[in-house]
């Protein structure tokens, strides 16, 4: 069976495609890249469908032999791409051969990368996905993080193209982000100056961050009246608030519901780049309506299925 | 204090939003959650993509591509006046063996002493009424249910323990839950259930549902042990009852 070996697995690389769909109601979160756009464009590049799955590596990221030709493609976090010791490029489709072995060094930027091989990660799904939720012992391989001498089967390639994303669109991740957020479910349980701190200064990232929530740091955002709530389901991007008045990004492998009041929601489209902020970086919040985000979300979608012009045969 | 008149619809973002029915937990407000569901499913409501009910609010995921918040939110209002309890399929009723005390309870005695009761007494009375699931949820297959009498009423642990074992059932304030995998926790550990609430490697690996009764059967170690080495080799089936 066509498959990659994982020679070094790097801090924590799980196997992950879109995610669960439909098992949030039974407290199973959905996982999934964490930068979806990122994940996304990587199999475009390879010509995978866009819930194929792939790896997504943390801060520093795996050395993987292929046993067979493969389209492959790199990206997200400014993860130095090599192959055989060569330099390759990032945001783009190469063709590796049997035996080539393709490493990703420690991010210089950004935090979480991907890899998209053509044909795909064919691990056995579970609830109808081959995302990792390690938490659960879910999906992925054995419901684990790699390690090295795992070997993960793929499936059957169908020819490639050279490929790359627009310039432009590629992130720099060394930037602040500003992320847009609508307000609620609970926005009515804190004050006006409590909201007025979330959208007023930036929040630095904090090194307690993980798949389930990204720790905040930053000015007090205060309640009304206590931070308890009657426990209610959890959407992805919840800004949680507990009694430090520090916010907490729920993100993809959050608890399902919980008891604490939520200010606002990270739109989707910018909860990817909430993932890639380092600790001790920082990033700002910005307000927008309901319907506001929707139209900024039809325009994301346009511009994501825009971004990989396609090469000439 | 109960149902409010018309729902309240709060945003969660540009891909969900909550439909909130009541502002207490009372099983009638979570009944109409649980009926909302159910509707939204049997009719699959156009572009939503995802629900989970809780006590008494339904988290709806939806693509706003398909469907605006305008003409979502009237759908939804729609289907809140249909949605009684009367329109769920019948309960059913989930029997979870239990050995209450020793080190799998290991938090009875010293609960059974806050409530001045002697230990077998508050087993025998935990296991003595039917348990109701509002949802499941926090982590994979942990039931939030109440049902407990009212003597066992007991305020949260002092002092949270970092990690409770799988398939204790534990008691806090008026709730009672199941914890599905090991997990920190406030509630007094009364008893551990051998069946596994979550199992990754089974095809369903969630035991109980929103809406199920639970009723708890006392067992010794000796059958507790009996029916862990049944549940690991797969040929334990739980019992269930349909109302």
């Amino acid at each position: 069976m066509p498959s990659i070996l994982i020679q070094d697995a790097g801090p924590q690389t799980t196997v992950q495609d879109l995610g669960r769909r439909g098992s949030l109601r039974v407290g199973i979160p959905p996982s999934g890249p964490m930068d979806r756009d990122a994940f996304l464009l990587a199999n475009r590049l390879v010509g995978n469908a866009d819930d194929a799955a792939g790896l997504e590596c943390t801060v520093i990221g795996p050395r993987v032999e292929f046993a067979d030709e493969r389209w492959v493609a790199v990206t997200g976090a400014v993860m130095p791409v090599t192959l055989n010791g060569a330099a390759m490029p990032r945001w783009a489709a190469f063709e590796v051969e049997a035996g080539d072995v393709l490493r990703m060094g420690p991010a210089a930027s950004g935090v979480r990368g991907y890899l998209a091989v053509s044909g795909g990660i064919d691990t056995p799904p579970a609830l109808g996905s081959r995302a990792t939720y390690p938490r659960g012992q879910l999906g992925g391989l054995e419901g684990r993080a790699l390690r090295k001498g795992d070997c993960l089967p793929l499936g059957p390639a169908s020819g490639g193209a050279p490929a790359e994303v627009h310039e432009e669109l590629i992130p720099d991740y060394t930037i602040e982000p500003t992320v847009r957020v609508v307000l609620g479910p609970q926005d009515d349980r804190f004050t006006k100056r409590g909201i007025a701190a979330l959208f007023d200064a930036p929040y630095e990232m904090t090194p307690q961050s993980d798949r389930m929530g990204a720790r905040l740091r930053g000015a007090r955002i205060e309640h009304t009246r206590g931070h308890d709530i009657i426990s209610d389901g959890v959407a992805l991007g919840g800004i949680q608030v507990v009694g430090d008045g520090q916010p907490i990004v729920l993100l993809a492998d959050r608890q399902s519901t919980g008891g604490y009041t939520k200010i606002g929601t990270v739109c989707s489209f910018d909860v990817g780049r909430v993932a890639q902020v380092k600790p001790g970086q920082r990033l700002r919040f910005r307000q927008v309506t309901v319907v506001e985000a929707h139209e900024f979300l039809r325009a994301y979608r346009r511009e994501l299925d825009g971004a990989i012009p396609f090469a000439s045969p | 204090m109960g149902i409010y008149a018309e729902p309240r619809f709060l945003p969660c973002g540009d891909l969900a939003l909550s439909v909130e029915l009541g502002d207490d937990i009372n099983r009638e407000v979570n009944a109409s959650v649980l009926a909302l569901e159910y509707l939204i499913r049997q009719q699959a409501l156009g572009g939503v993509t995802e629900t989970v009910p809780s006590y008494r609010s339904l988290l709806v995921y939806y693509d706003p591509v398909t469907v605006g918040w305008d003409e979502l939110t009237k759908s939804l209002r729609e289907l809140c006046r249909e949605a009684r309890p009367e329109v769920l399929p019948p309960a059913r009723t989930v029997e979870i063996p239990c050995c209450y005390g020793g080190d799998l309870g290991f938090d009875l005695d010293a609960a059974a002493r806050k409530i001045g009761l002697p230990a077998d007494e508050m087993a025998r009375l935990h296991a003595s009424t039917d348990y109701y699931v509002y949802f499941v949820g926090f982590t994979p297959g942990l039931p939030y249910m109440t049902g407990m009498p009212e003597r066992l009423e007991i305020p949260r642990l002092d002092q949270p323990r970092t990690k409770t074992p799988p398939g204790s059932v534990s008691i806090g304030g008026i709730q009672c839950c199941i914890y599905s995998v090991e997990s920190p926790g406030g509630f007094w550990v009364l008893g551990r259930t051998p069946l596994r609430l979550y199992d990754p490697s089974a095809a369903d690996p969630i035991l109980l549902r929103a809406g199920d009764h639970v009723r708890f059967r006392m067992i010794s170690r000796a059958e507790y042990d009996a029916i862990a080495a049944a549940v690991a080799e797969g040929t334990y089936t739980p019992r269930v009852e349909r109302a």
